[in-house]
């Protein structure tokens, strides 16, 4: 049994480390609901694309030309190319199959281990580091704790992703084709959408988020070829407490395990692994369908 | 937020994109386990290059973590098996014949080294087996190996369960066949009490992995202190997961109870997200000695984020301790052909094989029976030092700990002064007396 402290206390500093946990939960979770939420497709190989976002941020930074915010941006996109070209040879193809649901979770899991090994091939079992951007590599003292300016700034940049995907989706034309291909794809079809193309580009976007996690995480934890099973799971049980395809469900579901990461080990010496379980379990009793999700045929 | 559906008109307002669900019953047990076992199956895969050893020739078993999480561990183990073969081979082999390993990926899995062991015994014939890196496949597999009467020689898993014969504690399951070559966490910490006992420090916390290592490396800690009258209060304690992206919440509870030093037994990635993030946090302004016990593991970067200097952290070999012939001649071998410093679990890999030759040449067969015999009360000597092994079949080696420096000329933590504890079995004994604790040598 886990002795439980007499007299914790929460400070300003234990929800700055919550919303610094949710922050890089949310990164992890928002491209899988999205590829969710609008091809219907599980997406196995997520936390394995957040893995190359944070290889591919290392070889640029290390190798290449060394600047971090160039190695953000590369990583990304080169993360986002990779995702289209899965969906395009390997996840299209089933689309209309009967069974196609399982078929695109055996695919997707198929490029997990292809990764997983790929990673070990190329880059080697060994974890790596890569510094912090000069310009946030420095602390600051919030409710008595010490930060790295670096973690501020994903906070910031989270909610900036939130924000601008949540703009995209509502206020622009691609956004309107997104939305309504979702809900009826044959119909958007009927009306000139492109829905192969549609899917494709929704497919990058949502690989582009995970490399975009990964290369943002890059700096503040070592890289190694476990790093995309250590996160899938955790985006998994976020998209499910947040409502599978909802954008808002993940950051609110992010942003809710990560302040319960947070505030657990204030009161016990482990069991922390079981918070994210517990924060569904939760969920699912009394909201099944997620926090923000509409419940599913 | 973006749409729901009625009856297929689109509506704004909900916040979500619909869609139907499919239901796989694909749990998370499931997926890792499946993960597991394909990235062990596709290690495996590379891994069957060797046949079962014809007559003329010994065949050695070994048993490493080759995928996943620590998949680092057997690549280095396999590193030390190469080294050993090859000059065992260009120097007229054992007793004349040469000697193969085969090495097989246990993926940290207790079901899956009980069937790579079978495997290696009953298809290809093997003479002895060795390896293990994970202690709770060590404690699972050794009963196992009683059973099948092979002879197994630990060489990193360091529970110190494994070397206590049955029956001694609950969880004790030491046994005639299993023997191991490496140190246990009991040798850590009985030379982590010792570091202790010179240090300012009285109240002592930890924050190690969520599984029995990070357990018992922090209970043999306490029974040491007190067993040899070390002034010390035990403080906070933290057990985050394996593969715990981030530590600033463990972080904050135990600087929040602001402990003089701190013990920890985080080890390989684990280690070094902490590393970083302890450092941001300010741990190392607020907390005097940091006491690394995996600190000189298989797998820290030595380009990446060593060790703060000045910190203390132990391993279970040293390249430069003891300055003998023989370290030194395989500190040379092990540079030349890989081009870094040699690690424990390498060191352990290699000496493995010397001791498997020693026992056949000296018992004049590699019957499984001869062989434990040999084994039994041997004495050896290896680049790890002079060393025999104990009535429980453990070697009796030092427990090492220094403090952290950084070479330019080798780009790698070292640790200069090194202090070698010789941890006599008497001694270790003596001061677990009064303890539930099982000494294992």
């Amino acid at each position: 049994m886990n002795p439980v402290n007499i007299f914790p206390l929460i400070g300003v500093g234990d929800v700055v480390i919550g919303l610094s946990l949710g922050s890089r939960l949310f990164l992890i979770a928002v491209g899988l609901s999205l590829i969710f939420g609008v091809l219907g497709v599980l997406n196995f190989a997520h936390g394995a694309l957040y893995m190359l976002g944070a290889y591919f941020a290392l070889s640029v930074v290390t190798n290449v030309v060394g600047n971090f915010w160039l190695a953000i941006v590369v990583g990304a996109i080169a993360v986002g190319i990779v995702g289209a070209a899965i969906e395009v040879v390997t996840i299209r193809p089933l689309y209309e199959r009967a069974e196609s649901d399982l078929d695109q979770l055996i695919v997707t899991f198929g490029f997990v281990l292809i990764t997983h090994e790929a990673v070990r091939f190329i880059w080697g079992s060994q974890p790596y580091s890569t510094p912090m951007p000069d310009a946030l590599n420095f602390t600051m003292s919030i409710g008595g704790s010490q930060f790295t300016a670096y973690r501020l700034f994903v906070i910031i940049a989270a909610a900036l992703v939130m924000v601008g995907l949540w703009l995209f989706i509502k206020r622009t034309y691609f956004g309107s084709l997104v939305r309504g291909t979702s809900s009826d794809r044959e119909m958007a079809s009927m009306l000139g959408v492109d829905v192969p193309r549609l899917y494709t580009a929704v497919f990058f976007a949502g690989s582009f988020l995970a490399g975009l996690g990964g290369a943002l995480a890059a700096p503040m934890q070592s890289i190694g070829p476990n790093l995309g099973e250590a996160v899938i799971i955790d985006a998994f049980i976020i998209v499910v407490i947040g409502g599978l395809g909802s954008l808002s469900g993940a950051f609110v579901g992010a942003m809710f395990v990560g302040m319960m990461q947070s505030i657990v080990p204030q009161f016990f010496d482990a069991g922390s692994i079981a918070v994210p379980f517990l924060a569904m379990v939760i969920v699912l009793l009394l909201k099944p369908e997620g926090l923000f999700g509409g419940i599913g045929e | 937020m973006w749409l729901t559906v009625v009856d297929n008109n689109i509506t704004d307002g909900a916040d979500g994109i619909e869609s139907s669900i499919s239901r796989t019953g694909y749990d998370r047990r499931t997926f890792l386990k499946t993960a597991t076992a394909g990235a062990g199956l596709a290690s495996i895969a590379g891994c069957l290059g060797g046949g079962s050893g014809g007559s003329g020739s010994v065949t050695l078993g070994a048993m490493n973590i080759l995928s996943g999480f620590a998949s680092l561990y057997g690549e280095e183990a396999e590193r030390g098996y190469d080294l050993a073969v090859e000059e065992i081979n260009n120097n007229g082999g054992i007793d004349g014949n040469d000697v193969e390993v085969i090495v097989r990926d246990t993926e940290a899995d207790s079901g899956t080294a009980t069937q790579q062991m079978t495997s290696l015994i009953e298809e290809d014939g093997v003479d002895g087996l060795m390896g293990l890196d994970s202690s709770g496949v060590a404690q699972n597999i050794a009963p196992q190996i009683k059973q099948s009467q092979m002879p197994l020689m630990i060489t990193h898993a360091a529970t110190p369960y494994v070397t206590s014969p049955e029956g001694e504690s609950e969880d004790s399951v030491g046994n005639d066949y299993v023997f191991r070559c490496s140190n246990t966490v009991a040798h850590d910490m009985y030379g982590a009490a010792q570091v202790a006992s010179e240090l300012d420090a009285t109240d002592w916390a930890t924050i190690g992995p969520d599984y029995a290592f990070g357990y018992d490396t922090w209970a043999y800690f306490q029974a040491f202190a007190e067993g040899m009258g070390v002034d010390a209060n035990f403080t906070t304690e933290q057990y985050p997961p394996l593969a715990t992206s981030d530590y600033s919440a463990y972080i904050s509870s135990i600087l929040d109870a602001d402990p003089d030093a701190v013990i920890t037994p985080l080890w390989g990635s684990d280690l070094t997200t902490f590393l970083g993030q302890a450092e941001d946090s300010g741990w190392f302004e607020q907390i005097d000695h940091t006491l690394f016990s995996v600190g000189m593991g298989t797998d820290l970067p030595s380009d990446g984020s060593p060790l703060p200097e000045g910190e203390w952290a132990s391993t279970r070999y040293d390249p430069f301790v003891p300055d003998t012939e023989e370290n030194n001649t395989f500190l040379e071998a092990y540079m030349e052909e890989y081009d870094t410093l040699p690690t424990y679990n390498a060191e352990g890999a290699y000496r493995a094989v010397y001791l498997y030759k020693k026992a056949i040449e000296e018992g004049g067969s590699t019957n499984a029976g001869d062989l434990v015999d040999q084994f039994s009360g041997m004495q050896h000597t290896g680049p790890v030092g002079e060393y025999e092994f104990t009535e429980t079949n453990q070697a009796s080696v030092a427990s090492i700990w220094g403090e952290v420096t950084y070479s330019d000329e080798y780009e790698s933590n070292v640790l200069e002064p090194v202090e070698r504890y010789e941890a006599a079995p008497a001694d270790v004994r003596g001061a677990l007396e009064g303890s539930d604790l099982p000494p294992g040598l």
